[in-house]
């Protein structure tokens, strides 16, 4: 007798979401140790980070709004991890779809707005796919990794924005690198009033919803999870590998665009180089812990919404830098990733049959 | 546009291809003995950047580039061993493990440099100074090219044909490449997969350990947020473009260091274009060199890269 240890065939989902509470609770210790060297006290520091994060309502509908673009990077990495297709490129997608839809407002601005705002996040999502698309395109054609095109495209399109914002986009009234004020009329309306929670958000909500039926309920889903499994398992199914490729990173780089809109039109009212600091990576690790599942997503982007403000409250009771959040974030993924392995095996007491 | 030719900035150029190509050189090179191994360390970019700034802290703490040097080695070790924990012992997915190590080195050392140092004013290190050879660094054109650079830019050169010779003329090597292309033979043998694949791996992590010294103590008195920005992106590019081999890899790295040394030259002349082209041109040209790639001759990239071993499977 003795405790045995098999593997599972399939990895087991009630582990997989214990490891998430698991490596929560092993980024808390870290985060402790952490802050403890930074001389802070740490009943003021959890308290301060919980208070920022969800202490309230008016917090809580902060956190929702720093969740917005989370949950679209989420979801627009999730639909390429899930056929295996490393797009890394979210953040530079999110900055062509604001690019792409900042162009089309200066073009089509004095619309009304219930016509404009659709046409703003249709042209983020077709900035978003088409560079993502770029990437797939690579990929298929060439057998370029889309790891690193996708990198090396978030360097690109972060230097070309800021080339638009000190020339053709400057705002000359102003001594930093940003476009001139967009109209009133032209931004995303607030859900509710009295908070700042935008139309951005319902937004973000459909889209996991599209992104989740997509997945499972269509064709395109099935050849995408076909692919996820086993990309040559599904070419010999007659899947179109290279094609499916391509459209995945469409609509990953598509989803990763509206989430450039949101930015811009709900939250800043400008075009900025700072738009997005790191949605797009870390969007990656919210896929990676809510399982790749759209629905999960929305959950994990909340919380780590809440990170974000509580790292501001954070900052501002004790002194210590708000950037303790991003460490926090890859400590958790990590603790997840370690944590997630003993969902591939199973333990029981008794004698190994072989 | 004349004086973009003459002798002495053709010079300048050339030495300064020289001075940039050098933490390529090294990420890459270890780079390509993890690839070897089989494991994919997209962790390059994060392990820079902590060895980097572990660098500066330690040349700040101690007064020493010595120290720092070491500090720096020590810490791409850790990234490294981190890595080959998660990728060779637990068999974690390695894409999804390098990311997180470089999210993870991105917000690390942010953290600890606003905690420890940008509470001081301005906190500045020693750099390691220049190192002429003597009498090679008298020869006319190479001399000032190649022989009055920093010890870590000899070092980096010196690199290519040791790890060559290792990866290609030792016992050690010869199990390295295998572990890349067929693990299972390992094993047969009775010999350690896992074992092995720590050791290149810390081995790899210890050289790009090395190029982000460069990058702090070896080239400037301060560390920013990102300092690294993207050399070890690059470098993981250097390693497909080079087609997994060291000469190759010395070729593809200074290719990029003449374009980056080229570009500042144009910038440093003042040219009536926008510099953000020059700053994209690197990530540019990096897409560009792996389509060129894509079309010619046989890729020598190991059969096994990124695919986790394990015991028993056919």
């Amino acid at each position: 007798m003795g405790i045995v240890v098999e593997k599972r065939l399939t990895p087991s989902t009630s582990w997989q979401v214990a490891s998430i509470i698991l490596a929560l609770l092993a980024s808390g210790l870290v985060s402790a140790l952490l802050l403890k060297s930074a001389g802070a006290d740490l009943g003021t520091a959890f308290g301060a980070l919980w208070d920022g994060a969800f202490g309230g309502w008016r917090a809580s509908w902060k956190t929702l709004v720093k969740a917005t673009p989370l949950i679209l990077t989420g979801v627009a990495v999730a639909v390429a991890f899930r056929a295996r297709i490393w797009n890394i490129g979210a953040e530079g997608q999110l900055f062509m779809g604001a690019i792409m839809s900042y162009w089309v407002y200066t073009l089509v601005g004095t619309l009304p707005p219930i016509i404009l705002i659709p046409i703003l996040f249709i042209a983020g999502f077709v900035g978003g796919g088409l560079y993502g698309g770029l990437a797939g395109w690579l990929k298929a054609r060439f057998q370029v990794s889309e790891i690193l095109t996708t990198v090396m495209l978030n360097y690109v399109a972060t230097y070309f924005l800021s080339f638009l914002l000190i020339g053709p986009w400057r705002n000359p009234d102003s001594f930093f690198q940003q476009s001139p004020p967009i109209d009133r009329a032209a931004r995303l309306p607030n859900l509710i009033g009295g908070t700042k929670l935008h139309l951005g958000f319902l937004v973000a909500i459909l889209a996991v919803a599209v992104i989740y039926v997509l997945i499972s309920r269509t064709s395109l889903g099935y050849e995408i999870r076909a692919m996820g499994m086993n990309a040559k398992a599904a070419r010999f199914k007659g899947i179109n590998v290279e094609r499916t490729a391509v459209i995945v990173m469409l609509i990953s780089g598509g989803v990763a665009g509206l989430a450039g809109v949101t930015e811009v039109f709900g939250v800043q009212g400008k075009l900025k180089p700072d738009i997005s600091v790191g949605f797009g990576f870390t969007g990656i690790i919210i896929a990676v812990l809510a399982l790749l599942n759209p629905i999960a997503i929305i959950f994990v982007a909340i919380l780590f919404g809440g990170f974000v403000n509580g790292g501001i409250k954070l900052q501002v009771a004790t002194g210590v830098p708000s950037t303790l959040t991003d460490a926090i974030q890859a400590i958790i993924l990590l603790f997840f990733l370690t944590a997630a392995v003993l969902a591939r095996y199973k333990f029981r007491l008794g004698t190994k049959d072989e | 546009m004349n004086e973009l030719f003459t002798e002495t900035i053709l010079i300048a150029v050339l030495a300064a291809t020289v001075r940039i190509a050098t933490p390529l050189i090294f990420a890459a090179l270890g780079e390509l003995i993890t690839e070897r191994a089989g494991i994919l360390n997209l962790g390059v970019e994060g392990t820079m950047l902590m060895a980097a700034f572990a660098g500066f802290a330690g040349s700040f703490a101690t007064g020493s580039t010595w120290a720092g040097l070491l500090a720096a080695m020590l810490a791409g070790a850790m990234m490294a061993f981190l890595m080959v924990f998660m990728a060779a012992t637990l068999k974690v997915e390695q894409v999804v493990t390098g990311l997180a190590l470089n999210l993870l080195a991105a917000g690390m050392s942010l953290y600890l440099f606003k905690v420890y140092f940008e509470t001081q004013s301005m906190p500045m290190t020693e750099v390691m100074p220049f190192m002429p050879i003597p009498y090679l660094a008298d020869i006319p054109w190479l001399g000032p090219i190649m022989f009055q650079q920093k010890g870590l830019t000899y070092l980096a050169f010196l690199m290519v044909p040791a790890v060559w010779f290792f990866l290609y003329r030792t016992k050690w090597g010869l199990e390295i490449r295998v572990l890349g292309e067929n693990p299972k033979v390992i094993d047969t043998k009775g010999m350690s997969v896992t074992l092995r694949q720590y050791g290149a791996v810390i081995m790899g992590g210890v050289l790009v350990g090395l190029g982000g010294a460069f990058v702090t103590i070896g080239s400037v008195v301060r560390f920013v947020p990102d300092i690294t920005a993207g050399r070890g992106w690059l470098a993981l590019v250097i390693v497909i473009a080079g087609n997994w081999r060291p000469s190759g890899i010395l070729l593809a790295a200074l290719v990029f260091a003449f374009l980056d040394a080229l570009q500042l030259q144009i910038q440093g002349v003042g040219v009536d274009l926008p510099y953000q082209i020059f700053l994209a041109l690197p990530y540019v040209m990096a897409v560009v060199l792996m389509v060129l790639k894509s079309r010619g001759g046989r890729s020598e990239q190991p059969g096994r890269l990124g695919i986790p071993y394990f015991r028993g499977e056919r």
